[in-house]
């Protein structure tokens, strides 16, 4: 067995760091998702492999200091930030080059702690980021100027030593990495989950170690810590080395929109799935009409934002777009009502509607997820159970007016 | 403007394709397992690189724009490139082709297309670069900013609408960024040339003026001719062609690795369903009478 090689480069990587996301001086929730996941693996990281290494949240931004010990009260060891009116917003560019410049100094590290080996320190042995807008391109172009790898929508993540054989990391011998990251991520269909590493070359032909093991993590998954106001922590001012042309950029307005569909202000959602595709265009115009019924708006699962079917264009435009797409790939909803109309269950739309108060599907398959994630199960097909529906709906409604 | 003494054009524009699974019905295939059929399902140009590719055509109509078109993939992936053609027509078509480029991971598939990129119009400097927002089969959205970073161009995600200052050498776009559990934003944004710009889904180009909507049918006629005859603009390069360092591309130049795949697991259920008959009118009854309580506040589980 190669523990040589494991070992050699052991110091030159260190901790975990998060990267932190904000909106109106606050950190957003999947920031705290993150800080809890991250605690939990180093605390068994430090137990299991008797070290000390941290929890270091990094921070951006115009007038972020304020909330520094807030993210220790969550979970960091450390917060690093760095403050500037040119970091006001995230910009690509510029965020790249602090982020990164924070990655490789060494000087914050010396002020983490006494345990850290600073002068040995090159980068972070782990590093985390949120799948969101933002997150998704400033992990991509960190780990671009950090040269190292990155696995994307992650909702497992694991710490172990692994024996690995491998055509061109190992040259074929089976060669240990301790201390590896396995990120798993689902795949688009939601059945499937890929386990991705990032792991150096250690095939002498291609040598070359690759670090931080990066990731983004998606919003929803992880559990954040229950505020403790007792944790103590270190704050690091870093000062950024910003050049003109990191500024090549302007924010000339930001402006609040509400999303194209409203998915917060009502009481009732409707989705719908692959199982409208007997017959598509009257499988809608049904679910609108239930949808009309009930003062509901109308949702989408993923594979419909792909336009997989033949529908007139006005349908097309309406309902097969990104905007209405429920789950890790869209919105996260959490309505009194929620109806999953032909709808298999995949775990990234379950993410984005598990919340909703009362959770009713329709679908012919017993056996599909969604069975086990809602309240009531109508065996049946929307053809034949939303029409139904929508008649006893109006019923009752008839019979409330009378009475009235 | 000596820039335009040359060529002619005042801007040069390239757009990053994939091709990918089709994924609507009649076309793709399930496993009985939920999981895509690979083997089965047809490959086209990729949603999101069709909406790159109408971007570029906006350049080609309002700004006379010379247009390049690169993917990276197998020999059948100018099939991409011909499909993209037919939507922005294209001056040029690259095809960045090799086994070596087989398994390749964002960051070794950006190194390519960086070099790829660096190699169009006869290696003029691109002053935009268009790819989509993410694969419909990957999904990691990751090798577009990769690729901008490698090239060192500014990078503007989620772009919704974009208008170029040619005098200025600048560009102007609106960005969408959502973020979970808050409002969006419309963020206007100005970045020198050149810029690296990922396409929203919600891209929609609008033509206002007379001299517009000409261009708009001369280009779209001329597109469709191109598109027919696409081979005379395909160029093909391999790895010693392009001249890339063969251990920052393909498996060798890839950190990550695939370690497994494995069926996710059943979740716990997280909530016990009652199941009801769907043809069963009086049980529908019953569901909808729950549905009224459940919406005037009467949560009944």
């Amino acid at each position: 067995m190669n523990t040589t090689i494991s070992s050699r480069s052991e110091d030159n990587y260190q901790h975990l760091y998060v990267v932190i996301e904000h909106e109106e001086g606050k950190p957003i929730p999947v920031s705290l998702e993150m800080l809890g996941e991250a605690r939990r693996l180093m605390d068994d990281f430090n137990k299991r492999y008797s070290s000390h290494e941290k929890v270091v949240a990094v921070v951006l931004g115009n007038n972020v200091r304020k909330f520094c010990e807030e993210l220790i009260f969550y979970g960091a060891d450390a917060v690093i930030y760095a403050e500037s009116p040119e970091l006001q917003y995230p910009k690509n560019l510029v965020y790249t080059k602090v982020i990164s410049q924070i990655a490789k100094d060494k000087k914050c590290v010396s002020k983490i702690s006494l345990d850290s080996d600073a002068e040995k320190f090159r980068k972070p042995r782990y590093m985390f980021f949120a799948a969101d807008n933002i997150g998704r391109h400033l992990s991509s172009t960190v780990l671009a100027e950090l040269e190292s790898g990155l696995a994307s929508d992650i909702n497992k993540l694991v710490i172990s030593d692994l024996e690995i054989r491998h055509e061109h990391k190992t040259k074929g011998q089976l060669v240990k990495y301790n201390k590896t990251l396995e990120m798993y991520r689902p795949d688009f269909s939601g059945f499937l989950w890929t386990t991705i590493l990032c792991l150096d070359n250690r095939n002498p032909l291609i040598e070359r170690e690759y670090h931080p093991q990066a990731c983004s993590i998606i919003p929803g998954v992880f559990q954040p810590l229950k505020q403790d106001t007792s944790r103590s922590g270190v704050v690091i001012e870093y000062i950024p080395k910003l050049e003109e042309n990191d500024l090549k950029i302007r924010i000339l307005n930001r402006k609040i929109v509400k999303s194209a569909v409203d998915f917060d202000s009502c009481k009732a959602i409707i989705s719908f799935g692959r199982g409208i595709k007997d017959s598509p265009e009257e499988n809608i115009k049904l679910i609108e009409e239930l949808a009309k019924e009930l003062h509901a708006e109308v949702g989408i699962s993923l594979p419909i934002s792909k336009k997989p079917y033949a529908v007139s264009e006005s349908i097309k435009s309406k309902y097969f777009i990104p905007d209405r797409v429920i789950g890790t790939s869209g919105r996260k909803v959490m309505p009194l009502l929620y109806i999953a109309a032909g709808i298999s269950g995949a775990m990234q739309h379950i993410m984005g509607m598990k919340e909703s108060e009362f959770v009713i599907a329709i679908n012919p398959d017993e056996s599909s997820p969604i069975k086990d994630e809602c309240d009531v199960f109508i065996k049946g097909r929307i053809e034949d159970v939303i029409p139904k529906m929508i008649e006893e709906l109006r019923k009752q409604k008839v019979l409330m007016e009378v009475r009235k | 403007m000596d820039r335009a003494g040359v060529m002619g054009n005042l801007l040069n524009v390239a757009v990053i394709v994939k091709l990918e699974p089709d994924f609507s019905e009649g076309n793709v295939s399930y496993n009985a397992d939920g999981t895509l059929n690979r083997a089965e399902t047809k490959s086209i140009l990729g949603p999101h690189s069709a909406i790159a590719s109408r971007a570029a055509f906006y350049a080609k109509v309002k700004y006379d724009a010379y247009v390049s078109v690169g993917t990276m993939g197998p020999p059948i992936a100018d099939f991409a490139l011909q499909q993209a053609q037919a939507i922005c027509d294209a001056d040029e078509l690259h095809l960045y082709s090799d086994r070596i480029f087989a398994g390749a991971d964002t960051l070794a598939t950006a190194e390519v297309l960086k070099t790829g990129i660096s190699k169009m119009e006869n290696g003029k400097k691109m002053d935009i670069v268009f790819s989509g927002h993410r694969a419909s089969d990957g999904e990691t959205g990751q090798t577009g900013p990769q690729t901008a970073w490698k090239l060192g161009y500014t990078f503007l995600g989620n772009v919704i609408d974009y208008e170029v200052d040619i005098e200025r050498r600048v560009v102007i776009a609106k960005r969408l960024i959502t973020l979970q559990g808050f409002y969006d934003i419309i963020e206007e944004v100005e970045a020198q040339l050149p810029v690296f710009i990922t396409i929203d889904p919600s891209y929609k180009p609008f033509f206002r003026t007379i001299s517009q909507r000409l261009a708009f049918v001369k280009h779209m006629k001329e597109a469709t001719n191109r598109a027919q005859d696409y081979k005379r603009y395909l160029k093909i390069f391999n790895a010693q062609q392009l001249g890339v360092d063969m251990k920052l591309v393909g498996l060798p130049g890839s950190p990550t690795i695939v370690y497994k795949v494995e069926k996710i697991p059943k979740a716990k259920a997280s909530r016990k369903a009652e199941i009801v008959d769907g043809s069963d009118s009086e049980q529908i009854r019953k569901v909808v009478t729950r549905i009224r309580d459940v919406l005037g506040g009467m949560i009944i589980r």
